[in-house]
């Protein structure tokens, strides 16, 4: 598999019809797998695909990346969550279809989070995401590398994140809320979470909009929650659960389980989940005269 | 001297009824991090590192500088005085408290920041050699060791059988400390535990070659740079759970007739840390603010003052989502 991405790359890089290939390479210890921009066809070798490949390389895409984008066009390696993201960001007018090559890799999983990787990829290493996938083998690309995976995601919805959900739907509002403020509590103010996120993929973010300070931007109870709270709204509907703000997080909040509740919330009132079709836009931004309105009470 | 691990309990006791605050180790969502414990039995043995440094009991994440308040015609400007609590800070890991060393020549520099010392004149630093490390451990890289005694008042080595620690008093504060809680402070020695080496940074690191690497300003065209350091998504990860990195910004919050005046942590690695009022960025991509991150450590800091820009603690190789790894750019202006 690896064999065949370098290839596609050395190919594209020779022929120039990409200037630069995203991908995943070794860190010098060869231990954890980190984003590697190949611009000359000789470095293709370095691209590496495996379990530890979690980062969401869609986020060099997006226009806060000005010295990539001068590069000149990119291909990207990217598996099939991945894809979903630069779907809804050519949905929402961030990048050009034409303007990137997209390798999918078919993939049969990755870690949480690469220091969790033990040399074996296991069920209870893997992310929900990964239990849940319906693209492992990538949807929207321009070449697939890798074999054709045989696998059904489960019709229920399965994994850590949908067990908490399953128990949270059962707390009173009181013990969300507490639930919430104590995570919300430890949070830091790194915008790691917005950082990570292809779709927050605004240059100028409301909280640092500061005439009027809009959102607090300290780390006390009142800021910690009016950040968070923005943050997912502004995800919702478009989130894909690409689950990368959470893996960021240096606080360890549990950030998939609000995104993956609203994504559940839209399906279930929109009919829409994101990150599949190009032509349609996210519900939440957007006005269609059959949208349902029975929430509005 | 000897400290069983016994006796912790009654030490948290008699802390917290001399009515300081003790901090120490603890799980708090799923890691190990300093906080604030209450009895001995929250307090974790088993971590590396904590997730989040020390820094934050001297150096708040947010504190309240100023009030200020209006009433018809009349604004009243109030300063606000640090709450400085007598602080105990157990299980510090040594290159943790030879950050706060970092942190005092900061803010004692050009103007003595009271709302840090105060606080540190007011906490004491027990700190616990290291028995174990993981791969983000550099301290031997930037000159300090597992069991450096810099900025402690007492260090703590494990003993072998893990039941207690050999105590070691460094400064009159902790003399004073041993002496204020001594019947939890046993006479007597033991073995400790091996410490923990951490491995050399491939391709080795060269301190003294990165500093003058870094004097000349030619290294600012070097494409090496954006080779190593584009990857980098800009957020605060490392310089927030760095325990050397000290910038912070004021902010005013609040309505038309009160306002605090918080001063916040900072992060030079996002993108508004430089922006000017006419929407010039001197630090205009990521390579750039990175850049930046690594003089800071390794040339800003070390020309003005003769503590660590950086302790080699290896939270930023840890939280960094990108694993953008400081130790491989070392190695790389080692060359």
């Amino acid at each position: 598999m690896e064999e065949q991405l370098r290839k596609e790359a050395r190919r594209l890089l020779t022929e120039g019809e990409v200037a630069v290939v995203i991908g995943y390479g070794w860190n010098s210890r060869k231990t954890r797998v980190t984003p590697v921009f190949i611009t000359n066809p000789d470095d293709a070798d370095k691209l590496v695909f495996n379990a530890l490949c979690v980062n969401n390389l869609s986020i060099y895409l997006t226009r806060k990346y000005k010295d990539i984008k001068a590069l000149g066009k990119p291909a990207i390696v990217a598996k099939g969550c991945d894809i979903k993201n630069i779907v809804i960001c050519v949905s929402e007018g961030q990048v050009a279809r034409d303007n990137v090559y997209i390798i999918g890799m078919s993939c049969t999983g990755v870690v949480y989070k690469q220091e969790l990787w033990q040399g074996e990829l296991t069920d209870n290493i893997m992310p929900t995401k990964c239990h849940n996938c319906e693209v492992r083998n990538p949807h929207v690309t321009d070449i697939v590398i890798g074999d054709k995976v045989d696998f059904t995601p489960p019709e229920e919805p399965t994994g850590m994140v949908f067990d908490k959900i399953r128990e949270f739907d059962r707390k009173t509002p009181k013990e969300r809320w507490d639930f919430w403020i104590d995570h919300f509590n430890r949070c830091i103010k790194c915008y790691a979470c917005r950082q990570a996120c292809s779709l927050c993929y605004c240059e100028r973010c409301i909280t640092d909009k500061n005439q009027p300070q809009w959102i607090e931007t300290s780390a006390h109870e009142r800021g910690n929650l009016a950040w968070n709270l923005i943050r997912a709204q502004h995800l919702t509907g478009r989130c894909t659960e690409c689950g990368e703000c959470e893996r960021a997080c240096p606080a360890n909040i549990p950030l998939n389980l609000v995104n993956s509740k609203q994504a559940l919330i839209v399906k279930e009132s929109f009919g829409y989940k994101s990150g599949f079709d190009m032509e349609e836009h996210p519900p939440m931004i957007v006005y269609k005269p059959e949208d349902k309105d029975d929430f509005i009470k | 001297m000897i400290l069983s691990k016994e006796k912790l309990g009654a030490l948290v006791e008699q802390v917290k009824i001399s009515g300081a605050l003790f901090a120490a180790p603890a799980v708090d969502g799923g890691q190990v991090v300093m906080k604030s414990v209450n009895v001995a039995d929250e307090i974790s043995f088993d971590y590396v590192i904590t997730a989040n440094s020390a820094k934050e009991y001297l150096f708040p994440q947010t504190e309240t500088i100023a009030v200020v308040e209006i009433e018809k015609n009349k604004v009243k400007l109030s300063a606000v005085e640090p709450d400085a609590p007598e602080t105990v800070l157990f299980g510090v890991r040594p290159c943790d408290a030879a950050a706060f060393a970092s942190l005092r020549s900061v803010f004692t520099w050009d103007f003595i920041d009271e709302s840090y010392t105060k606080r540190e004149d007011k906490s004491i630093v027990l700190s616990v050699a290291c028995t174990k490390g993981d791969e983000g451990c550099f301290c031997t890289s930037v000159g300090l060791k597992p069991d450096t005694t810099d900025g402690s008042d007492l260090q703590l080595k494990e003993t072998t059988d893990g039941g207690s620690f050999v105590v070691e008093a460094l400064t009159d504060k902790g003399k004073e400390f041993v002496k204020k809680f001594s019947d939890v402070f046993d006479d007597g020695s033991a073995d400790t535990k091996a410490i923990f080496t951490p491995d050399e940074i491939p391709g080795g690191v060269d301190i003294e070659k990165i500093k003058e690497r870094l004097a000349d300003p030619a290294h600012y065209a070097d494409p090496v740079w954006p080779e190593l350091a584009r990857k980098c998504f800009g957020c605060g990860a490392c310089t927030f759970s760095c325990p050397t990195c000290h910038c912070f910004d004021i902010t005013d919050e609040g309505d038309v007739f009160s306002t605090e005046r918080k001063k916040n942590w900072d992060a030079c690695q996002i993108d508004n840390f430089t922006l000017h009022a006419s929407g010039h960025n001197p630090r205009d991509t990521q390579t750039k603010r990175w850049r930046n991150r690594f003089m800071c450590k390794f040339h800003i800091y070390p020309k003005k003052f003769t503590t660590k820009g950086c302790v080699g603690c290896g939270r930023c190789v840890r939280v960094c989502p990108v694993r953008l790894d400081i130790t491989e750019v070392m190695a790389e202006f080692s060359k």
